[in-house]
Order: C-alpha cells, then sequence, then structure tokens
C-alpha cells in the first residue's frame, strides 16, 4: 500500500525474532530486560507495556544502539482499537529494521496474548520468558486477586525464570507444577543468552560473562531436501537437555519455500519462510546444557 | 435578542418546577421557563416562536459514556441484525440471517469502484443471533471472489474474510498464528478470532482504523447523536490528546457553529499515548485554555477489567455461570490491583474526576477499595470518581459509592442485547436479574446515568431509558423486575444524572433559568406513554444552545 522498499539491517524476507516477557509486578522483568540489553550487541526494540516510569538503563539503550516504545494497558476487550497491534505496525516500519524485538508485558498480561502477535508477517516468536520472585510466588499464587492470572503467565512460558533465587529456592516446587517447561535459577536476572536466544553471548557481553562453559553446542547442515515429518519427529524426539534448537529446513513437501523449526524447552514450532534467497539448504542449530544441573 | 418558544410541554427535570409550557432564551442560555405569561415577563416584545407548540421539550439528552469511532462505523456497510438508523437519517433494517448479510454485501459491493485492491469492509455482524449458522469464506465468496472482504464482528473480537482476503495476505494452512480457524483439512475458513489472528488481514484491518478517529467520524458521531435527541457526547476516552493537532482538531470541529452537539472529551491511557500518569496529570494543566462552552475536559479514563459477555470480565466468586471450555476460571486485569491505588492517587491529587471501567464486581471492589485508600490519605470534596458500566456491583458496593461520594453510570443497554446470555451462560439467573442495578442504586443515593458505549451497542437515550425502565431482552423476557425504574428516574439519569457526573450539572442537564439552552425536542410525552413504547418516541430533533438542529430523516 504505497510502502517503498526500504535498507534494513536484516536481509529482506527474514524474519525478526520476538522475546516476550512476562511476570507480575516486581518479579524482576525489567531487570531482566536491562540485562538483556546489557548482555548483546543486536540492535533491539523494546517495547514496554506497562504503567508509570520506564526504568530501562537509557545508557544500555543507548549503546545498543536500540529504540523503545511503551504502551500502556491495551485494551483486549470490546475495543476497536488495539493498541498492540499499532505497537507491531510501528516496530515492522523501524528503518533500520532490528535485529530482534523484546517486549516486556505488563504485570497482568497473559503473554500468551502478546505472543500470538508474534506470528504475523514479518515476525518469529523465538521464547515467551516468564520471570517469578522466588520468595514471594508461592503466596502470589493463592492470592485471590490475581492467583488465576499469574497461574495463566507460568502456563505459557517457554522459560520460567526463578529469579531470586539466592532468597528462596523454588526449583522443585515449580517443577512440579510445570514439568515440561524449562526452568532456571537466578539471581538479578543474569540468565545465560545461549538460553534466553538460543545462541552464544555477543563479543560485547563475553567478557563478564562466566556461565558459558554450561552449554555446548552443534551444528548441522544438510543439502538434500528432507520430509516436513521427519524433520518434526526429529526435533519432537530431541532430549530434554537440549534447551535451544534452531534452524532453516529445505523440504521435500515445499521445497520452494524455507520450512522455518524452532525448539524451546519442549515447545516446536515449525512454519513455511519465505522463498530461498539463493542457494536450498537445511542448517541447524542446537544447544545443549553439558550436564542435567 | 429573546426567543420563546412554547409546547405542549416541557418537563424541565427541575423538582422544584418540574414542568412548564414556555420558555425564553437569551444568547443561548436560558431566561425563563413557566407559563407563555410568565415567561414574557422578562421581555413583552420577545418574538413567540410556536414551532414546538405540539412537541414536548426536555433538557437535551446527554450520553457520558461512548466513544468517537461510533461515527466512523458509519462510513462503511452495517451488516448487524438490529435495524439502525445512520447519521443521515437512514434506517438500515437489520441482516436476520446470513443470506441478507450477503444480499447487503452485494449491494455494496456494485456501489464500490473498478479499483479491486479497494476491500469491502463491513461491521456490526452479530452472528449469536443465527443460531450457531456461521459466516465464512464460501458466503462471502458470493459476494466477490476478486475484491477482498472484511466484515468486522460486533463483538470487536472476530473478524470474517473471504477467499480474495486470504489470499491477498497468505493467510493459509501453513498459518500459525492463534485464532486463524481451520477446517478438517486444516486449511482456513476465512474467520480469524482475536486481534493477533484479525491482525494478519492487514488491508481490511488498516481500513477500518483509518476510519474511526476522522473529522467525518466526528461529524457523523454529533448527527447521530442529535437524531436521538442528544446534545452532548463523550469520548470516553483517547489517548491520542497529547499527539500534535487533537486538541486543535476537538476545537476547530467542535466549536464549529454547525456542530450539533456539546463535547467532553477524556482523555485516556488505554489505548496508547504517555505511559506515566503523572505525564498525563501534567498535561491536564493545559486543557482549561481550551475548554469553551461546547467543548470541554477534566476527566480521566482508566480500565480495570474486560467484558462479561467476552468473559474477560473480574468477577468475584462463583464467578462464571458456564464459561467455554478451557476458560482459566475468571477474567483479565487491565491493571494490576496492586498498582491501581497508585495511578488513582495520580488523578485524583491532580483535580482531574476518575472513570473507571469496571465491568465485574471485583473489578469495582478494586476501584472502592483503592479510592478509600486514597480519600482517606487525600481527603478532596466533591470529586465524583465514576464507576462506568458498574454492571455486576453489589448492594454494599452501592452504599460504599454513596459514602464516598461517587457517581455510578451502569450499561442499561446490556439488558437487551446480552440479557438472555447473562441469564443463561455467562452469570446465572440470579446474578443476571440483579446486573445493571439501577433501582439498587438510586435506593442507596447513588448519583446515577445510563450509557449505550456506542458503538458497542446503538446510540439512543430513549432506547437505553427503555432498557432501564422495562429490562426487557432481546427475546422478549423481563430480566430483573424488580431493578427496574420509573420513566422519571430514567429520564433524570439521561440528563441532570449524566450532567452531574460530567461536572456539567450548573450548566445543563435541567431547564432552568440561566443554565444552556439544549433541549431534546420529542412528538410524545415520555412521561405519559406506555413504558413500553418509550424508545418508539419521536425524535424531532434538539435545540443547542437556543438554536434548533433538526435530525435528519
Amino acid at each position: 500500500m504505497g510502502h517503498h522498499p526500504r535498507r534494513r539491517s536484516l536481509p529482506r524476507g527474514q524474519l525478526i525474532p520476538v522475546t516476550v516477557i512476562g511476570g507480575y509486578l516486581g518479579a524482576g522483568k525489567t531487570t531482566l530486560l536491562n540485562h538483556i540489553l546489557a548482555s548483546t550487541s543486536e540492535r533491539i526494540a523494546v517495547l514496554v507495556n506497562d504503567f508509570g516510569e520506564i526504568n530501562i538503563d537509557a545508557a544500555l539503550i543507548e549503546s545498543a544502539t536500540s529504540s523503545t516504545m511503551t504502551l500502556t494497558n491495551g485494551c483486549i476487550c470490546c475495543s476497536l482499537v488495539d493498541g498492540l497491534s499499532a505497537a507491531f505496525d510501528a516496530m515492522l516500519e523501524l528503518d533500520p529494521a532490528p535485529d530482534r524485538i523484546v517486549i516486556e508485558a505488563s504485570g497482568v498480561a497473559d503473554p500468551a496474548g502478546v505472543s500470538a502477535f508474534a506470528h504475523g508477517p514479518g515476525l518469529q516468536l523465538d521464547a515467551t520468558v516468564v520471570v517469578v520472585d522466588s520468595e514471594t510466588i508461592q503466596a502470589t499464587i493463592d492470592d485471590a486477586y490475581v492467583g488465576d492470572t499469574v497461574s495463566s503467565q507460568l502456563a505459557a512460558a517457554d522459560i520460567i525464570v526463578a529469579n531470586k533465587a539466592d532468597l528462596a529456592d523454588v526449583q522443585l516446587w515449580l517443577t512440579g507444577r510445570y514439568p515440561t517447561t524449562l526452568i532456571t535459577p537466578a539471581t538479578n536476572a543474569v540468565v545465560a543468552p545461549e538460553l534466553l536466544f538460543g545462541h552464544a553471548p555477543t563479543p560485547r557481553a563475553a567478557a563478564s560473562h562466566e556461565a558459558a562453559d554450561i552449554f555446548e553446542s552443534w551444528q548441522i547442515t544438510r543439502d538434500r531436501p528432507l520430509p516436513r515429518a521427519v524433520i518434526e519427529r526429529y526435533l519432537h524426539s530431541l532430549p530434554d537437555r537440549v534447551v535451544r534448537a534452531k534452524g532453516i529446513v529445505w523440504s521435500s513437501d515445499r521445497p520452494d519455500r524455507q520450512l522455518i523449526v524452532h525448539r524451546v524447552g519442549r515447545r516446536v514450532t515449525v512454519r513455511v519462510g519465505p522463498p530461498w534467497p539463493g542457494e536450498e539448504s537445511t542448517s541447524l542449530a542446537l544447544i545443549g546444557l553439558l550436564s542435567t544441573p | 435578542m429573546t426567543r420563546v418558544f412554547t409546547a405542549r410541554r416541557i418537563i424541565t427535570m427541575n423538582p422544584a418546577l418540574p414542568s412548564g409550557e414556555a420558555v425564553a432564551i437569551r444568547d443561548g442560555r436560558i431566561l425563563a421557563v413557566g407559563t407563555l405569561e410568565e415567561v414574557q415577563g422578562w421581555d413583552p416584545e420577545a418574538p413567540v416562536d410556536e414551532t414546538f407548540a405540539d412537541k414536548v421539550l426536555t433538557p437535551g439528552f446527554i450520553e457520558a459514556h461512548s466513544h468517537v469511532m461510533a461515527g466512523g462505523m458509519w462510513t462503511m456497510p452495517y451488516v448487524g441484525f438490529f435495524d439502525r438508523r445512520d447519521p443521515k437519517g437512514k434506517v438500515w433494517p437489520g441482516c436476520q440471517s446470513l443470506e441478507t448479510v450477503i444480499e447487503r454485501l452485494i449491494e455494496a459491493e456494485a456501489e464500490m469502484g473498478d479499483d479491486l485492491t479497494d476491500p469491502l469492509v463491513a461491521w456490526g455482524l452479530d452472528p449469536i443471533y443465527f443460531d450457531d449458522e456461521r459466516l465464512l469464506a464460501p458466503h462471502l465468496d458470493r459476494v466477490s471472489e476478486s475484491r477482498p472482504i472484511l466484515i468486522f464482528h460486533a463483538s470487536g473480537h472476530l473478524a470474517t474474510v473471504n477467499s480474495a482476503m486470504l489470499a491477498r495476505h497468505e493467510i493459509d494452512a501453513d498459518a500459525t498464528t492463534p485464532g486463524v480457524d481451520k477446517d478438517g483439512d486444516g486449511n482456513p475458513t476465512g474467520e480469524l478470532q482475536e486481534p493477533p489472528a484479525m491482525r494478519l488481514a492487514r488491508s481490511g484491518m488498516a481500513k477500518l482504523g483509518s476510519r474511526l478517529g476522522t473529522e467525518e467520524a466526528m461529524w457523523n458521531y454529533a448527527a447521530e447523536s442529535r437524531n436521538a435527541g442528544h446534545t452532548l457526547v463523550t469520548d470516553l476516552g483517547t489517548s491520542q490528546l497529547t499527539e500534535p493537532d487533537q486538541l486543535e482538531r476537538w476545537s476547530r470541529v467542535v466549536n464549529d457553529p454547525e456542530y450539533p452537539c456539546r463535547a467532553v472529551v477524556a482523555m485516556s491511557s488505554a489505548f496508547g499515548g504517555p505511559s506515566d500518569p503523572a505525564v498525563w496529570a501534567e498535561f491536564s494543566k493545559e486543557l482549561p485554555d481550551h475548554e469553551t462552552d461546547k467543548l470541554r475536559f477534566g476527566i480521566v479514563k482508566l480500565m480495570l477489567d474486560g467484558s462479561i459477555q467476552g468473559f474477560t470480565a473480574r468477577v468475584s466468586a462463583p464467578h462464571y455461570y458456564r464459561p467455554p471450555e478451557g476458560h482459566p476460571g475468571n477474567g483479565l486485569w487491565l491493571i494490576a490491583p496492586d498498582q491501581f491505588a497508585s495511578i488513582l492517587e495520580t488523578y485524583h491529587r491532580a483535580g482531574l474526576t476518575v472513570h473507571v471501567h469496571c465491568n465485574g464486581d471485583e473489578a469495582t471492589e478494586v476501584f472502592l477499595d483503592a479510592m478509600e485508600e486514597v480519600l482517606t490519605a487525600y481527603p478532596r470534596p466533591d470529586h465524583r470518581h465514576t464507576v462506568q458500566h458498574c454492571q455486576l456491583a453489589k448492594p454494599h458496593q452501592y452504599r460504599r459509592m454513596a459514602a464516598m461520594g461517587m457517581c455510578a453510570n451502569i450499561f442499561a443497554n446490556h439488558i437487551f442485547y446480552w440479557g438472555d446470555q447473562h441469564r443463561d451462560l455467562t452469570m446465572g439467573p440470579e446474578r443476571a436479574a440483579g446486573m445493571d442495578a439501577c433501582a439498587t442504586a438510586l435506593r442507596a443515593g447513588v448519583p446515577t446515568s445510563i450509557h449505550s458505549d456506542a458503538p458497542v451497542t446503538p446510540m439512543g437515550h430513549l432506547h437505553t431509558a427503555w432498557c432501564a425502565v422495562n429490562r426487557v431482552t432481546a427475546s422478549g423476557e423481563v430480566l430483573g423486575p424488580d431493578e427496574r425504574i420509573s420513566v422519571e428516574e430514567a429520564l433524570a439519569a439521561i440528563t441532570i444524572g449524566a450532567a452531574f457526573q460530567l461536572k456539567l450539572d450548573h450548566d445543563i442537564g435541567s431547564i432552568e433559568a440561566g443554565k444552556l439552552a439544549d433541549f431534546a425536542v420529542l412528538e410524545e410525552d415520555p412521561l405519559t406513554v406506555d413504558p413500553m413504547t418509550l424508545k418508539d418516541i419521536g425524535v424531532w430533533g434538539t435545540i443547542l444552545g437556543g438554536v434548533p438542529f433538526p435530525a435528519a430523516s
């Protein structure tokens, strides 16, 4: 509709990964966001869906050449104007395009409702990360007003960050409730980039990063097409210690299109992507824990 | 110059002088109301206008909760179930079957230009009345196989598109977005559920969005209001007010002498704009400079929960009656209860009137608890903070509202449009009978108004009053007869009651000397007709600031 093609930092047709951060008030969502900004040199567009002053470290935004947008409680009931949809439109208009979009959902938002937008054109849901305050989560989940909200948030998570792990240990309790979700303890919301993004730390952050040696990674490449069903079976059968898998597959079912595959924890997404920009080939990257923690 | 209007009856809504037969007007304000002889005492030479000698005048109706986007919808074809009159006065008969929907669309498509990339967008579809028969892409393909079509449902949660729209935006079997409805073979049916899926039909949603906030929408909105006897519109509320030119645009349009309504524009952070309440509070300080007799501000709108029919309102135990499978058990918070008091405090201390969307009683409870905390710390006389929708509020909550000087604006239209669903699905018979409890509110002494929330339900205060008076549902049943109110009480709710919660009752809402000369001009006397015919009373039009504005016919 009248838009001219623009120069993008991503190759044309490449999907922008979206990370959704959810969790109740005070769990450490903004701390995690600041940690993400500090630990990557990716160009990140940040969308914060909350009331009040936005406590993102301004220096990080500047140095990461990222941009921030804010959105208060975009109405999700009987509104014709959908704030979130408009915010995504604006993010897709950013020039140059960001390497990643990170959305901090409001303390009462259902992250699934936010991540549903990330299947749209130009976007690829990377992971829904829900942060909990280890000290208070067991009380919050029984709260008369917000217990069901927090419960829904946790159920929507690909990765649960059990923050403030230095104050309380709720790993077992969480595993009992969410046996198929990837759960990682954290202090000050420090989470390994391998988990958060599915790739090793970028140079800028590597110096301050100490936990990288608990992961190992594999690359798989093939230059012949594979049936989609085979690749889906393979992704589902990976052991639990593979925390992340992602890649582009040359499938015999749709050889003209890239098949974009993605696994976070145990959630597998397979999606038909854009046409091949160059040579067809399959390339998968896997990240796993060296040993069960 | 003084001008005198005579009428069959003038219902003043001033209990000290409830009725008159003539009203004298000077400089847009009421000079006197009473007998012809009495009002001529001010100026025996004043011309007497007998145009309305066989009509009934009431204070102009005041809709204290609706949205300007209602006017924007009328730039597109209407395919809803009920008859509806557009701003130009044309009645669009309700589409009571899928076949009539398709016929209406075929007509509308025929009137469009040759540019087949221009999508056909229609609105108002409510298949809840079609016994589960769904409108799907194959139906719309009968309208056009080449022009993309999008039908926006009345609920705001669904859109149905045709195959051309699916193809244009590559919505196919590979779509992974939740809400893209698929058939047994895995192909999209054309139904897109919830905004993430609706958004995929970009050209259709973009066209819809582009129509909602235009100047044409603002004019349509006032015209539809005038046709219903309203002399004041609210926009409750807008998040765009801080954007460049927005204030100027409201001023330019509303202050145009031809614009047939006054307007109250509430600011709201619910759909965008600055996130920090302190920024809005600071911004609000410049609003009085833009106020005129026709345009006012001073209200902030917040939203705590969702809707009852969408099962997203926050409802206290025993929660929802028959929720859909997989429902999490309660609704959604739009603001965290723990965060709400500090937001309320910021606006309360800035001197603004805070109107809070609370459909469910649990949301109302959070508002009331926060109000008590804030008022205890920062007492403020005559704040008039208002519970909006207030659909499930309980008697004890109305008593608390009264004790704290709060108002209620009750969504009476729900009784007619969704009352049957509330009884059978959302709330069950007992709580449905106690919904939208106007009688309880008045018994508790809460200043009360009633509203349409247009475009959620059609605007028209005689119909809204009819809902509160009769509590008849779409199927014809009376829901909660003990919550019915009298016609007189309903008239008060849509005039002086609404004016009170907008803090304009010194200027409008009743016919009294000194007030602005705003009247609804009716063909029948609402106080003497059969209350079941209240909604059918003809509206000649309005008088705004002494100037007649006939309804479009």
